[in-house]
């Protein structure tokens, strides 16, 4: 029974390894690689998008490129800017309340439910209601409270809006890593937890050192969907400051956007896509090794 | 025991009931953008522009039937319930085996692999739409919402294969072994053992996406915009949205009718992600 | 659950394929288009033609977000629609590979003089218009007899005068919008009218590089006072003001004048104040009264696809649109604007009636906007919100702006 039969599950694994994995793989080839790779193609060329023929100009965008995009670069600056605080902010408030969402009571139910309802608010109501909160909304609070911090410029002046626009895209994408994370806190082992009662340990030292470990792969999940998420940014920009004041506030997508499509230099758009995605696999594949190197460890 | 100390019981009591009253104030300033939307969009015109804070003086619900009229709304409910139908279906099927196979065989291939299905969710969707549109006009999955649906298979299956990649690590191994020996198949042993075993996952990912392609607009913008026979309810609610007039009482009215039926749907799933749980522990 | 899914499933691909069988031996025109303020009217006017060509379907698509992106998308996926929108004067060129010279046909003819002035190439006439537009300084008559100004400002003198009038009597002189890069360039064009006799050969020179704005004093001294002068007057926070913001400060009667407006803004101004009281008129620009002129003209161009599989359905189409008496009293009764078209009558309106007073004795400017494409507008538009705010000063912004003509129109 041994050995023939061994051999016969090897080739049978292979098979199904390769069918059962296909699908995924052929459909992620052409909706998104393909178009890609064509894409790609764009980026040696100089088109504004409508003339039937591209010129081709081999490498010169990239060359304008690494010669100093002042535009692209400082869209660089920002997005990393914004990721490095959305993340930080997105994944302490989002396991804080997920932790208080997940106790037993009545309301905890609905309570998701409110936190979760921003996340599916379409990007253009977004900006319109918080462009309010911002200029009408804090203009009253500043009258209630006398608060000086009410009465700030929260979009118009070029280095406040970067806070504006971290705070918008937290409050909006909340909710999709409390859902995350309740799931995690859900596939705890209730008797582990009752074991560490037992044990003596008090609510903190329950959370910290038995909660967090076993949350590991929530956390990886959280981190690293927050890292391409915030490193995409896009949407809530344009909803919200279009990129303004004066063009302060240009994520790396949006400035791709804006070459591509708005200066009508889709070529060069392209070359700054394909850049920028390099950019972001090398960033995205340190996180995921170093978060997966502390799971072994865990 | 003194008549001024809190027994620990009463202690515990107040702690609980402080923890519920704080979360719902926190939930209330949370949501108040929203309520702030749903305010508006009972508001006349007038109201919208004179004072978005102010409470609505009376409730306009002629926005509503206005705007159900003229999205028609019913019809693209269905356009929207097709869609995502189709595409939740396939991305849990795809994704869920996959992932499977790709964590419990661990060889070059398969990790390579793995890379290359998660790697696209660091794609901008803006860096492929002209080629995208290019392409999927060639195999004729634009312009229907069936062909839309499947394309969310290929949209959804990265972020999908990797959420249940990292949960698949904490299906202990010895049930899969335990099945195989019984002589299953692996699909069999997939699809009766394990895949029941997922089902918090499951319901996460099914809700994440639910919530992303009910509520998308940039893809279908691309794909089925053209018609009322294939559009969908955030589309419609859009044409309320101009550059320089928008009807803001009637595009919030359409935005909240067009999310609806998607907060429902969380609502409803989350009752179901709890008793699935609390059956599954009780099961061992 | 297995069940309900798999039932479910089953329904919406049956419902899926219920949607595919309804095709039929008809004409199908596909119009996508922008300004979705007016799908209402559009619509009507789709269901009139029906009833005359009851073979011709139009599908009418219209988005305002995105919608040179998605044109774009489309015109490169094999998709151009039948009839598509672009800006008109300068992307008249852009567009020309596309689009279709009708000028041979009763529409064309139809046209006001200076509306298709903007819509050719060269001899051929490539656009066609939903609306013609007014552009200008909408002010509120009330304050005005209020605080003793009996004529509207035409020189800057005058203007700052007026401001500090309106200031005393404790209203805000301006409403700017600054948060809106288009409202930038309407402004810049009355000033780009009275800086030369022929603001399209100027805007040429620009884009060629040839010119430097420091050379014409009315647009580097003129012009960028003008901006100061509505900061100083105008809002607390002149970069968080949008255009429903504007529309708003003045329907409550806070605001005596907003900016950067046109005739776009009345119904909504009188939907907040039915009992405003409305003035309309040019932006004062110089020391001389005639240089304080509107401007009028279509900014917007609708198009015909050249390759298009129903290229003569589509011209009777336009052609109805423009020469029936349904058409022709579509402009004015259905979608209320402005027509484009000779000799029909124009809603009541007061920007309208205003302007046409005007155009009549002061005369109007021609449409600047449109020699330059929103391309640059919306980068010329980002420059200066950065000079607002304080960012860029003023020679740095002029340099800019130079660069982006020369960049960002140059290739065209």
């Amino acid at each position: 029974m041994q050995k023939v039969n061994r051999g016969k599950l090897r080739a049978v694994a292979s098979r199904e390894t390769i069918l059962y994995t296909l699908p995924a793989l052929v459909l992620v080839a052409l909706t998104i690689y393909v178009p890609f790779v064509l894409s790609g193609y764009y980026s040696l060329t100089e088109w504004n998008g409508i003339a039937k023929e591209p010129v081709f100009i081999g490498f010169e965008n990239f060359k304008n490129i690494f010669a100093g995009n002042p535009a692209f670069l400082s869209a660089l600056w920002f997005t990393t800017k914004y990721a490095f605080f959305f993340i930080i902010l997105s994944n302490i408030g989002a396991l804080t309340l997920a932790v208080a969402l997940t106790r037993k009571y009545r309301l905890a139910n609905t309570l998701r439910g409110m936190f979760f309802v921003p996340y599916i608010m379409s990007m253009t109501i977004v900006g319109f209601i918080w462009k309010f909160i911002f200029t009408q909304g804090f203009a009253k609070l500043a009258e209630f409270t006398g608060w000086g911090i009410w009465n700030l410029s929260w979009l118009g002046d070029a280095n406040i809006a970067f806070w504006s626009v971290v705070i918008v895209g937290v409050w909006q994408s909340l909710g999709f890593y409390i859902v995350l994370y309740i799931a995690g806190l859900q596939a705890v082992p209730p008797d582990v937890l009752e074991a560490a009662q037992i044990d003596g340990a008090n609510g903190r030292q329950r959370f910290f050192k038995v909660i967090l470990p076993l949350l590991g792969p929530s956390i990886t999940t959280c981190i690293f969907m927050s890292l391409t998420n915030s490193l995409k940014v896009f949407d809530i920009i344009l909803a919200l400051t279009k990129g303004g004041p004066g063009g302060a506030t240009y994520s790396a997508t949006l400035e791709i956007y804006r070459e591509a499509f708005q200066n009508n230099n889709y070529g060069l758009g392209s070359a700054k896509a394909i850049i920028f995605f390099v950019i972001v696999l090398v960033i995205t594949q340190l996180v995921l090794r170093f978060f997966e190197r502390r799971e072994v460890d865990l | 025991m003194s008549r001024n100390r809190l027994t620990k019981k009463q202690k515990t009591s107040i702690q609980h009931w402080t923890l519920v009253i704080g979360m719902l104030v926190v939930a209330l300033i949370y949501i108040y953008p929203v309520l702030l939307m749903i305010m508006n969009s009972v508001k006349s015109f007038r109201e919208v522009l004179l004072n978005v804070l102010a409470l609505p003086s009376a409730f306009a619900f002629e926005n509503y039937t206005y705007v159900i009229e003229k999205m028609e709304y019913f019809r693209l409910f269905l356009n929207n319930f097709v869609i995502t139908m189709i595409g939740i279906v396939g991305i849990v099927a795809i994704s869920s085996i996959a992932a499977y196979i790709l964590d419990r065989r661990k060889t070059r291939y398969t990790k390579l692999l793995y890379i290359l299905i998660i790697t696209p969710m660091l794609i901008p969707f803006q860096t492929i739409m002209i080629t995208l549109l290019k392409t999927m006009s060639t195999i004729g999955l634009s312009g229907s919402t069936w062909g839309l649906g499947i394309q969310y298979w290929g949209f959804g299956v990265p972020m999908a294969v990797f959420i249940y990649y990292n949960f698949m690590k904490t299906v202990p191994h010895e049930i899969d072994e335990s099945a195989l020996i019984d002589g299953a198949a692996t699909f069999r042993a997939f699809r009766s053992i394990i895949f029941p075993l997922l089902q918090p996952v499951t319901a996460t990912v099914i809700v994440l996406d639910v919530m992303w392609i009910w509520n998308d607009f940039l893809l279908p913008l691309l794909m089925v915009n053209g018609a009322p026979s294939t559009r969908t309810l955030v589309l419609a609610a859009y044409n309320f949205v101009g550059q320089l007039n928008t009807k803001w009482h009637y595009a919030l009215a359409a935005m909240v009718l067009a999310i609806l039926p998607s907060v429902i749907f969380f609502i409803l799933l989350q009752k179901y992600i709890i008793e699935g749980v609390v059956a599954g522990s009780i099961k061992g | 659950m297995k069940k309900l899914v798999s039932l479910a499933l089953a329904i919406a691909m049956l419902l899926s394929l219920v949607t595919i069988a309804s095709a039929a031996d008809q004409v199908t025109i596909n119009m996508f288009i922008s300004q979705p303020e007016y799908a209402d009217a559009v619509r009507a006017l789709i269901d009139a033609y029906k009833e005359i060509a009851p073979d011709v379907t139009i599908n009418y698509e219209t988005t305002q977000n995105d919608y040179p992106t998605l044109l774009k998308t489309k015109i490169n996926a094999g998709e151009c629609p039948d009839i598509f929108s672009t800006t008109s004067g300068k992307e008249i060129g852009v567009y020309l590979e596309y689009s279709y010279n009708f000028a041979d046909e009763p529409a064309a003819a139809a046209m006001q003089d200076s509306v298709r002035a903007v819509m050719m190439s060269g001899d051929e006439v490539h656009g066609f218009a939903l609306k013609s537009n007014y552009f200008g300084i909408v002010y509120n008559k009330a304050i005005f007899d209020e605080v003793g100004i009996t004529e509207f400002p035409t020189t800057t003198d005058a203007m700052i005068a007026a401001c500090e009038k309106i200031a005393a009597a404790g209203y805000q002189p301006f409403s700017t919008g600054f948060a809106e890069w288009w409202v930038y360039k309407h402004v810049f064009q009355h000033f780009l009218n009275a800086a030369s006799d022929n603001p399209a050969e100027l805007v040429s020179k620009f884009i060629a590089g040839e010119a430097k704005i420091k050379d014409y004093p009315i647009l580097y001294d003129n012009f960028f006072n003008f901006l100061d002068l509505a900061v100083q007057y105008g809002d607390a926070k002149p970069l968080e003001t949008d255009l429903a913001s504007e529309e708003s400060a003045i329907g409550i009667g806070k605001a005596a004048m907003i900016l950067g407006q046109g005739a776009w803004v009345e119904a909504d101004i009188m939907n907040i104040d039915p009992e405003f009281q409305l003035g309309f008129n040019g932006y004062p620009v110089s020391d001389d009264p005639a240089d304080c002129k509107v401007v009028s003209g279509s900014d917007q161009a609708l198009r015909i696809y050249k390759d298009s599989k129903v290229l003569s359905s589509v011209l009777d189409f336009v052609n109805w649109w423009y020469t029936s008496d349904y058409g022709k009293n579509w402009f004015c009764d259905v979608a209320g604007v402005i027509p484009p078209l000779k000799d029909v009558k124009a809603p009541d309106m007061e920007v309208i009636k205003q302007g046409d007073a005007l155009s009549a004795t002061v005369g109007a400017g021609p449409v600047s906007v449109s020699y330059s494409t929103d391309s640059f507008h919306q980068a010329f538009g980002e420059i200066l919100q950065a000079y607002v705010g304080g960012t860029l000063t003023k020679d740095e912004a002029c340099a800019q702006i130079e660069q982006k003509w020369v960049e960002l129109e140059g290739g065209n």
